[in-house]
């Protein structure tokens, strides 16, 4: 019995609910994707971090486990998942990491991952992925609100405070980079891009440029990813939001934090960066059964460019030093959301100059 | 007026480009580690435990605090450590023992999972029962594994009784 039988098998009998089988493949699909692309992105990624990081500070790096220490990262988790737990999970803190997860069974089917992997593709998917960074804040209030104790409390309205001082400036961005476009559905952001770094968004105008800059920077700021993590960097400021989580919690934790910073950079890439799009002349090759084989090969340029991003942003993150998050809220209210404003500004100008023109 | 506004905007802009310029200079620094150019092809730090720079406890300075040891002979009870540990990782459990003056320390439980190694608890203790050793490998599978037990343990009057006879004609021995 192959899978196809499975899904028909399944499909048949949810039928007697009157409920749509179209979601059987849609669930199948998103476990694919939690499977055989999330799950091994964080492994690939969370490797060459550390050997990268590992370079830049002269050390060795994983090494070990496995061929140049390629499973350290699988090994790893699988300590974790074992580790013993020190205090039990208050049910304050289970509700915490609840929420937490939820960041992915909400936003999972939005990320744009390809042509074959685009599974909500509506006209405002590029404001959906936002519901996750408000999730975020949210489950982080509550877990510093769960401490019982001043510096939790303190801790989770900073993290709220962090996160909303960087929403802002990417909204902004976001309607930057949408000047011009008729809706914000992901498939027609790809097509408005082409495969060269001429083509891309944020070499369009100076405006897009700085809008892109802007746009990331203000990701790092409301995901508290490093460099501008603030407050999860400092248990004693933060209520020790993460201090108190150990094994599979804190793997969880781990992973949530890992997924929110790939989803950022997808859609960054999406919006600026050239999205998924290969040369023209693979699309004319393309017909039937090797369409779903250009999918996967759009998959694989768009992560590479992903990763590529993210490195770029790890790199930054070894050389600059740990700021507070007092700075951080500084830094976007006073730095980024002007320069977003302006990048706004600038970009609607300039398109109302080239669509006067014709 | 106008001279403060343009003043504050060439500011501005001048603290935004210095930034760059100097996260750029910092972001440049690491190329020759990356690239493992001249004499930052070696790494420096080696994997552990390593044959050649591993340490052993004869190794360390004198005044190295490592796990801790507590002589439950010399030990008064006197729960001085216990009040003092900032973490609470000490577990104290000591009762008259009969009619000598001495106190029997059914229990003293020390979590190393929990311990800082500040060496409080060995700075305030009077009989000087308890001391830091050399031992610094305390890696583990379980938690338990993690709590040494110095205590005497739980016994009955009469078990404790025969023990400080027993204890007396040690010392008039020794004597």
């Amino acid at each position: 019995m192959d899978f196809r039988k499975i899904c028909i098998l399944i499909e048949q009998w949810v039928e007697k609910f009157n409920l749509a089988p179209k979601w059987v493949h849609l669930t199948f699909t998103l476990v694919a994707v939690y499977f055989f692309i999330l799950i091994p992105s964080g492994w690939f990624f969370s490797y060459l971090k550390r050997k990268i990081s590992a370079d830049f500070q002269a050390r060795v790096g994983p090494s070990t486990c496995g061929p140049s220490g390629l499973f350290q990262p699988m090994a790893d988790f699988l300590k974790l998942l074992q580790k013993e737990n020190r205090n039990e999970v208050s049910h304050t803190e289970t509700l915490w990491l609840s929420i937490y997860s939820m960041i992915f069974y909400s936003t999972m089917p939005v990320i744009p991952l390809g042509s074959l992997v685009l599974l909500v593709d509506t006209e405002i998917s590029a404001f959906i992925p936002f519901w996750a960074t408000l999730v975020l804040a949210l489950g982080t209030i509550l877990l510093g609100l769960s401490r019982g104790a001043i510096t939790g409390w303190y801790g989770g309205i900073r993290i709220a405070v962090q996160t909303l001082s960087g929403v802002f400036p990417a909204f902004i961005c976001l309607l930057c980079a949408g000047v011009g476009m008729k809706s914000f559905q992901w498939s027609l952001w790809a097509k408005s891009q082409g495969f060269f770094p001429w083509s891309w968004n944020f070499l369009s105008n100076p405006f897009e440029f700085v809008a892109f800059i802007v746009f990331v920077m203000s990701g790092l700021v409301i995901l508290a990813v490093s460099p501008l993590d603030g407050g999860f960097s400092m248990s004693d400021i933060h209520g020790n939001v993460s201090s108190f989580l150990h094994g599979r919690w804190l793997a969880l934790y781990q992973f949530c934090r890992f997924y929110v910073f790939f989803m950022w950079s997808v859609v960054a890439v999406v919006l600026f960066l050239g999205a998924w799009v290969l040369p023209s002349w693979v699309y004319t090759l393309a017909d039937g059964e090797h369409l779903k084989f250009i999918g996967i090969v759009e998959l694989l340029f768009l992560l590479i460019k992903v990763f590529f991003l993210m490195l770029v942003i790890v790199w930054i993150s070894c050389v600059t030093p740990v700021s507070r998050v007092d700075q951080i809220t500084n830094f976007s209210w006073k730095i980024l959301s002007p320069f977003a404003l302006v990048a706004l500004v600038g970009a609607s100008v300039l398109f109302s100059w080239k669509t006067v023109g014709r | 007026m106008r001279l403060s506004i343009l003043s504050g905007i060439f500011s501005y802009f001048g603290s935004v480009t210095s930034s760059i310029v100097s996260l750029t200079g910092s972001c440049m620094t690491v190329i020759p580690y990356l690239l493992r150019l001249g004499d930052n092809s070696k790494e420096i730090t080696e994997g552990y435990p390593d044959p050649i720079s591993s340490k052993i406890a004869d190794d360390l300075p004198p005044r190295t605090r490592g796990f801790l040891f507590n002589n439950i002979d010399l030990c008064t009870g006197c729960e001085d450590c216990v009040r003092i540990c900032p973490s609470r990782c000490i577990r104290v459990e000591a009762e008259q023992a009969g009619n000598s003056s001495k106190m029997w320390v059914s229990r003293f439980d020390i979590d190393f999972s929990k311990c800082v190694f500040c060496g409080l608890c060995v700075e305030v203790c009077h009989s000087e029962s308890l001391v830091h050793t050399r031992q610094f490998e305390g890696a583990a599978y379980h938690l338990k594994e993690l709590t040494e037990h110095f205590g005497r343990g739980q016994v009955t009057f009469e078990q404790r009784e025969k023990w400080i006879l027993l204890r007396k004609m040690v010392e008039d021995d020794e004597e």
